[in-house]
């Protein structure tokens, strides 16, 4: 069965269509990447997945469940968590605090007992502190952990970015143009840090990127998108000779 | 857990052991007392709004209300129950401290469920009108004779100072236990951004209602203590002016700092108190100190803008503008009073140069350190060891 599969998800905002009638499967582990010119209706497809918009018509399915229309909240607690593209995080909060702020979600103690600090909820935040200073040293920032998060540099904001996500520990990460704004060393990091997240958490990756040789090198299903339309899916191969992909991001031949 | 209850009774102990220690030195003088209850209940008020506005970062303006709430509970509680309330009065304090809480509770998560999905001004908007329709209704409140707006007399009168400085104590112990837990850093993260937060899992709108809920409650605990204490509830001890007071506490202190929501409750309260006492001025005097108060908050701002040199030089600078513009101030007064036709204006009374004293300084702080007092920071112990550390830098 696959991870997630969206069936003809279409959202309308008045007159425009951006995205239309969109269909694909992700199957568990996969590294998948959506990609398309700007305003293709990327970024529109992960809000439509993670619950922040509902489509107008369409099915999405996770893990064979339908999704369409949960809240984000509770999309997220179901295994779904995402990262920004123009980054969003608790700025004045420390990094630590970042990543354990998204770690509660799977809480078990009560309310009464946080206004309390009864010895569970104790437990409970010192656990949740000890697995975000895992998910840190994995995205290489637990030496700066108890730094207040808008003071880091824009390279290590993407990064906590994608850490803390990874504290709601899902099954299907959505990166949402992790290396914008990247040089090619740290792209290549970026790449590296992608695979061996993966493989330490056995996750399935979903990601929104511009740079071609990024997502080629990394991808290995890509869908693309050009105006809320699907033009063409399959591996970096077909999709690097695909004369639609071509005329998307070139324009047509003379 | 090791160490958990020793460091836990501890606390209490000293919680309990300050609440009585206060109640002693303020016994004797009846002026003075009630300062000191007044001064907690603000501090319960402050930390209470600074849960909601602060922390979650919901502007809410009509505080008073919840306050009002609490003590109306509790008056016309012991309007019906005379002889019960009279048998034990503490106990019945006790009692009314906890329903108080409960109604007023209940009147946040009414107001709040509907309004906490505005944002900005458009909930403090709400909260204000809120505000006003509770004083109203309750001004129209009326039982056979009593109530209206000469409001109701609370005959069971308990005078606890000790309590009602335990019940500060307890809303600043509720507030920092949250604080320390993942929970309560979800709160920030609204406050934050709320977009992410409902990526993270967090249920944004709950934790909203949440805060507001646990706000209005103990602002309602504070309102029956008020109650028992004045031996009257009325609708005119909860205009808005006493909503805009609180608010004014919450920001000078700084906006989501509970330090800065106390420390700020304390000065407000008492320092317009002890300029009762200012001394008959005359006008130059006064003159000069308001020119040179302004020129001192310029330079002062200019100085912070662009002087980047060492933080002792520019410590020094700073206390060397404050110290010119008192001694220009003095000299300039003089000068001023010296001028015959100053001579002949009558010296201006302290007491009504109070609240222009009281407003000119507030001004003052908001130019001078916008974030409040403590900024977000929060007392703690690291601060004394840290003193003198470098600050932590981030690099890759």
């Amino acid at each position: 069965m696959s991870l997630l599969q969206l069936k003809e998800a279409t959202i309308r905002f008045g007159g425009l269509t951006a995205v239309n009638a969109v269909s694909f499967e992700i199957q568990p582990g996969q590294l998948f990447g959506l990609i398309g010119p700007n305003g293709a209706g990327k970024t529109t497809c992960f809000n439509l997945i993670t619950g922040v918009y509902k489509p107008t018509s369409g099915d999405i399915l996770f893990e064979g469940q339908p999704i369409a229309g949960t809240p984000p909240n509770k999309i997220a607690s179901r295994g779904i968590c995402r990262t920004f593209q123009n980054i969003r995080l608790f700025k004045s909060m420390s990094v630590l605090e970042n990543v354990v702020t998204a770690g509660f979600l799977r809480h078990k103690t009560s309310l009464l007992s946080s206004l309390l600090y009864t010895p569970a909820v104790i437990k409970e935040t010192k656990e949740l502190e000890a697995e975000a200073m895992q998910l840190l040293k994995a995205v290489r920032l637990d030496h700066v952990a108890h730094v207040c998060s808008a003071d880091l540099s824009y390279g290590m904001q993407r990064r906590l970015e994608i850490a803390r996500a990874m504290a709601t520990q899902p099954k299907l990460l959505l990166l949402d143009e992790p290396a914008a704004g990247m040089n090619p060393q740290e792209k290549q990091d970026l790449n590296g840090m992608v695979r061996n997240i993966r493989e330490q958490f056995g996750l399935t990756v979903l990601l929104i990127e511009h740079d071609m040789r990024f997502v080629m090198s990394l991808c290995e299903q890509i869908v693309v998108l050009d105006h809320g339309q699907e033009i063409a899916q399959g591996g970096p191969d077909e999709i690097r000779n695909d004369p639609k992909v071509i005329a998307a991001y070139l324009g047509e031949p003379a | 857990m090791k160490g958990f209850w020793p460091v836990r009774l501890g606390s209490i102990g000293l919680a309990i052991a300050a609440a009585f220690l206060i109640d002693q030195l303020s016994k004797g003088n009846d002026f003075t007392q009630r300062l000191v209850v007044l001064a907690a209940l603000y501090v319960t008020l402050a930390v209470s709004l600074n849960l909601i506005n602060g922390i979650t970062g919901q502007f809410s303006m009509g505080h008073a209300a919840f306050y009002m709430v609490g003590a109306y509970t509790a008056a016309i509680s012991t309007l019906f129950h005379p002889e019960l309330a009279a048998k034990n009065p503490l106990l019945w304090l006790f009692g009314m401290i906890i329903f108080g809480m409960v109604t007023a509770g209940i009147a946040g998560l009414l107001v709040g469920v509907p309004s906490l999905r505005l944002r900005g001004d458009y909930l403090a908007i709400v909260t204000l009108g809120f505000g006003e329709i509770v004083r109203i209704v309750a001004n129209n409140v009326k039982f056979d004779t009593k109530g209206g707006s000469y409001g109701f007399s609370v005959d069971v009168h308990v005078t606890a100072v000790w309590l009602a400085w335990l019940f500060a104590f307890s809303a600043i112990a509720i507030c920092r236990n949250l604080l320390s837990t993942a929970r309560g850093l979800t709160f920030l993260a609204v406050r934050e951004d709320e977009t992410a937060s409902l990526a993270m899992g967090v249920n944004v709108t709950q934790t909203k209602v949440t805060a507001f809920v646990i706000g209005a409650a103990l602002a309602g605990g504070a309102g029956a203590i008020l109650a028992h204490f004045e031996g009257f509830a009325s609708s005119n001890m909860f205009t808005m002016d006493v909503s805009f007071i609180i608010v004014t506490m919450v920001v000078l202190g700084g906006t989501g700092s509970i330090t800065g929501a106390v420390v700020a409750a304390v000065l407000l309260f008492f320092v317009p108190e002890k300029m009762r006492d200012l001394p008959d001025m005359p006008i130059g005097g006064i003159t000069a100190f308001f020119i040179l108060t302004g020129l001192a908050v310029a330079a002062l701002r200019y100085v912070s803008q662009h002087y980047h040199g060492a933080a002792s030089r520019k410590a020094m600078i700073y206390s060397g503008v404050v110290i010119g513009s008192v001694i220009v101030a003095a000299i300039l007064g003089a000068a001023l009073n010296a001028i015959p036709a100053v001579k002949l204006v009558p010296l201006v009374e302290g007491a009504k140069l109070r609240l222009v004293v009281f407003a000119v300084t507030l001004i003052v702080l908001m130019l001078l350190r916008p974030q409040g007092i403590f900024g977000k920071s929060e007392f703690s112990w690291d601060w004394f060891r840290r003193l003198g550390k470098k600050q932590e830098v981030a690099t890759s």
